[in-house]
């Protein structure tokens, strides 16, 4: 190999690592602490015990938020019957960012009707997936999204635990995620619950902050030995949520994943993101090294052809 | 262009004519032959037609996509959002193209210069593979002219999609850098292949640091769903590392196999140096693959070591991961030691094929067939697939273009 | 004061307290029936038959819980409300707000950490969970339209009725999934 000059290595040098060094800013959390949340956010408990199916949380959730007029009217039981691939229950879509589920279960003289929404995480998946910051916390609770920033790459939805966000896969020219906002904009902002919660005849859902609810939910709990599951989920899954669920049944019979764990989905990312400025500061001291080493016979070659 | 070659046709390797004048650049286009001759060479090769049925039915399909939305060419699923324009072009293409900072190391960094022969090829089939997956992901994006919102927008910078992105587009521009020395000496530019050599040294050391990491990060992107993709294929704490490891075996692999196939159907345009070299430098390959796959092999046990899945193996998506360690893992490594230890460059070949086969196994496993292995089986739409082997058509059209010009598989005789 | 002024002002003092509730009849035991409209919204008012219900009821608190006073049985509510106080009103908006979860509900449970009932039902998931409540187990009326007949605005809310949606034709593409 011809010499190596140690002007033109260094400007190589310089050139990659610059380029490197701008690319190489990646933000992670602090490896010891976690969220937990803001600490007055507000929230919603979902009594299952309590839920009818009545489906006026759609209602009042098409109407709020300006959705498209839906397949069947609000008050068709048969919407209960549809089953998605695989003999799923039928799930959050483009044009419905809640759903009622109708759950039987044997022994229960009801059947069990869940509502399912955007449960809103302490530490979302969607958000810390997100390349263009499009999500965002607020301090009231919700998770919201940025329409005006997304490039489409639908990494949240993959992201996302629950499978919740839908996309509007049907638009060419403006196709966007679509999700429930728990009515930021023209409710919760203003201190106002969310168009379900006030809709809902059987007041299934409590609204509050989030650490008033969960009192208040073991409360429940304890004061109806038997008649609650004593779990509330959403109070630790990936990491705590907004939302959370009372019932009778046990959650796993009726949809609830119940394997998510406590983490937060961005701790398992955590690990390779601690990689990235390992490999950034080592790599080019390594891999120059590895270069001298592997050159040394002809740097020594060199040096005797000089002397 | 085969038999045109024992007809007495000479490609072009130099500026200069056999009469002293210079190549024009579009007589260099059209290989040295007339329009007519060049039109009759296109039109008799069968490779062609079937491009030509492929466009027929693709670019309409792929145009219909920009009109009509990603609705009319999948299936619109909220569960599966991701489909094969990932899936294959950017999770397969991606780690295949890593011979591009494979041999840029090999030769630059190592000083392994007896590599140098198949270097341009590496760098090329890494840059083509780069460019093609860009295009794989315009097509998958919702919006793709907002494909710049994550570097000039809005940035997240702790999304793991965002080192991905930024180190694409700084990787492309490297692997462009590194063949300009080639499009240099085609096009008479001396100038611009002194400045490359200059800056190579440290354009190879960036591109090892950005395929580290990026090649990684594709499968860090899985540990955003942890429960999704079934466990055999899932680590919590190794999913980085077994892309990372596995992209270099397939780089090789690939290499082989592009060099291979280059010997096979373009053996006009490949000069003595190259064709003298071919076997033992796919020996050499052969040599970092295998030992690539015994890390890879030893890395997917320890995945599952150390989340203790082992009762997985005993069941049916056990058995598929099985054929899959079998047939893309344990038969190449077995294979590549047996073709080197024997000097059989064909073994090497026939390993080769099978270590890409598995490659793209293992990421179209993770992505889309073990992705969501608790819900339901996701049948991508025919229109998806379609796309696919249109854009992978282009790739191939676009790769021969340059290969039977540029000097990647002969030597550029320079002339004073 | 004599004796038919005293009834008289009895009287007012009865057609005061229930004069907010609308028209009403008289019955021995409280009116006759009560029109509850005050969140008459998609739907009329509930004409509530008061006296078939004092009927079919074994005493005044199994609806009028904790004004009635007559001491609760519930061992949780036994705690604190052992003497089973009468209340200034058995009605059920008096205790249970129609603005549940606005800011000033809102402010005043959530504020008072003294307050033992924060999840105390608002006005419409009282009466539903009330009257459902028994009605599921004792045999009644459970149909949003068997109590109270749904209006043209609760049409329109719920895309039925004339507002229902055309039936699409099976197997669409791009219904998602």
């Amino acid at each position: 190999m011809k010499k190596l000059h140690r002007r033109s290595f260094l400007k190589g040098g310089l050139a990659g690592g610059a380029a490197i060094a701008a690319v190489g800013t990646s933000k992670h959390a602090e490896a010891a602490g976690s969220f937990g949340g803001y600490p007055d956010s507000m929230g919603v408990l979902v009594d299952l015990t309590k839920c009818v199916g009545c489906r006026t949380c759609e209602a009042a959730c098409n109407k709020e938020q300006g959705l498209p007029a839906p397949d069947k009217s609000f008050d068709d039981p048969s919407v209960f019957e549809e089953k998605r691939e695989g003999g799923l229950p039928r799930r959050t879509t483009e044009k419905a960012y809640t759903v009622v589920q109708k759950y039987d279960v044997p022994g229960r003289e009801h059947p069990l009707f869940r509502k399912v929404q955007c449960n809103h995480c302490n530490e979302p998946a969607c958000l810390t997936s997100c390349f263009v910051n499009a999500y965002k916390k607020t301090p009231e609770g919700a998770v919201m999204y940025d329409h005006t920033v997304c490039v489409g790459c639908r990494t949240c939805m993959v992201a996302c635990p629950f499978y919740i966000p839908a996309y509007s896969y049907s638009s060419a020219i403006n196709p966007v995620v679509k999700k429930c906002i728990m009515c930021y904009d023209t409710r919760l902002k203003f201190g106002k619950p969310p168009a379900c919660v006030e809709a809902c005849p059987q007041e299934v859902m409590t609204f509050g902050k989030r650490k008033d609810l969960l009192k208040m939910a073991h409360q429940r709990i304890s004061d109806k030995p038997g008649a609650y599951v004593d779990h509330v989920y959403g109070e630790t899954e990936v990491g705590g949520t907004a939302w959370m669920y009372l019932s009778d049944v046990p959650f796993d019979k009726i949809g609830y994943d119940t394997h998510l764990g406590d983490q937060p989905i961005i701790s398992y990312v955590k690990e390779f993101l601690t990689i990235v400025p390992m490999v950034l500061t080592i790599w080019p001291a390594l891999f120059t090294g590895f270069h001298l080493l592997s050159n040394r016979k002809e740097a020594l070659k060199n040096e005797d052809t000089k002397s | 262009m085969n038999s045109l070659q024992s007809q007495g046709f000479a490609p072009i390797v130099s500026h200069l004519k056999k009469d002293g004048s210079e190549w024009t650049v579009k007589e260099k286009l059209l290989l040295g032959l007339s329009p007519k001759e060049y039109w009759a060479v296109q039109l008799r090769n069968p490779f062609n037609w079937v491009l030509w049925v492929i466009y027929a039915v693709g670019l309409p399909i792929l145009v219909g996509r920009f009109i009509y939305g990603l609705g009319w060419v999948t299936h619109s699923s909220y569960d599966y959002p991701w489909g094969l324009f990932l899936g294959w072009g950017l999770f397969t293409m991606v780690p295949l193209s890593a011979s591009g900072f494979m041999m840029g190391t090999t030769v630059e960094l190592f000083g392994r210069k007896d590599f140098k022969p198949l270097e341009r090829l590496g760098l090329l089939n890494g840059l083509l593979g780069y460019l093609f997956a860009v295009m794989f992901l315009q097509v998958d994006l919702g919006q793709p002219w907002r494909l710049i919102y994550p570097m000039f927008v809005s940035l997240g910078p702790a999304a793991v999609l965002f080192l991905v992105a930024w180190h694409v587009a700084t990787y492309l521009s490297c692997q462009v850098a590194e063949l300009v020395p080639a499009f240099a000496e085609w096009m008479n530019f001396p100038k611009a292949k002194q400045f490359i050599k200059k800056i190579v040294l440290g354009l190879t050391v960036a591109g090892i640091i950005l395929s580290t990491l990026h090649q990684g990060a594709l499968g860090a992107l899985f540990t955003y769903a942890p429960g999704k993709v079934h466990p055999l294929w899932y680590s919590s704490s190794f999913q980085w590392f077994q892309f990372f490891v596995s992209a270099v075996f397939a780089g090789l692999s690939m290499l082989i196999v592009v060099s291979t196939l280059s010997k096979w159907f373009m053996r006009w345009r490949c000069d003595e140096t190259y064709l003298n070299n071919l076997s033992k430098l796919t020996l050499g390959l052969a040599k970092g693959a295998s030992l690539a796959l015994i890390t890879y092999l030893v890395i997917r046990i320890i995945g599952i070591a150390h989340d203790n899945d082992w009762q997985y193996l005993a069941t049916g998506w056990g058995a598929w991961f099985m054929f899959e360690m079998v047939v893309g893992v344990i038969l190449p490594l077995i294979f590549y030691t047996m073709a080197v230890r024997n000097s059989n460059a064909s073994l090497a070949r026939f390993s080769a094929f099978l270590a890409v086969f598995g490659l793209a196994l293992n990421r179209l496993n993770t992505a889309l067939i073990t992705f969501n292995w608790q819900l339901y089986q996701e049948i991508p739409h025919w229109r998806e697939v379609v796309i696919v082997v249109t854009v992978y058509a282009t790739h191939i059209v676009v790769y021969r273009a340059i290969l039977a010009r540029m000097p990647i598989l002969y030597t550029w005789k320079e002339n004073k | 004061m004599g004796g038919r002024k005293k009834t008289l002002m009895g009287m007012a003092a009865l057609m005061l307290l229930t004069a907010p509730t609308g028209a009403q009849s008289w019955a021995a035991d409280g009116p006759g029936t009560v029109e509850l409209g005050s969140l008459a919204n998609h739907y009329s008012a509930v004409t509530f038959d008061h006296a078939m219900h004092v009927g079919v009821a074994t005493s005044c608190a199994d609806c009028h819980h904790h004004t009635t006073g007559l001491a609760p049985t519930d061992p949780n509510c036994v705690r604190c409300h052992k003497a089973g106080a009468q209340a200034q009103s058995v009605s059920c908006k008096d205790c249970h707000s129609d603005k549940r979860f606005s800011p000033e509900d809102l402010e005043k449970t959530g504020g008072n950490p003294q307050l033992y009932h924060k999840g105390k039902l608002g006005l419409k998931g009282a009466y539903h969970q009330k009257c459902l409540g028994c009605h599921t187990t004792m045999g009644g009326p459970t149909g949003c339209q068997d109590c109270h007949a749904r209006n043209d605005q609760g049409d329109a809310f719920f895309h039925s009725g004339k507002y229902a949606p055309a039936p699409k034709a099976s197997g669409g593409h791009g219904g998602g999934h």
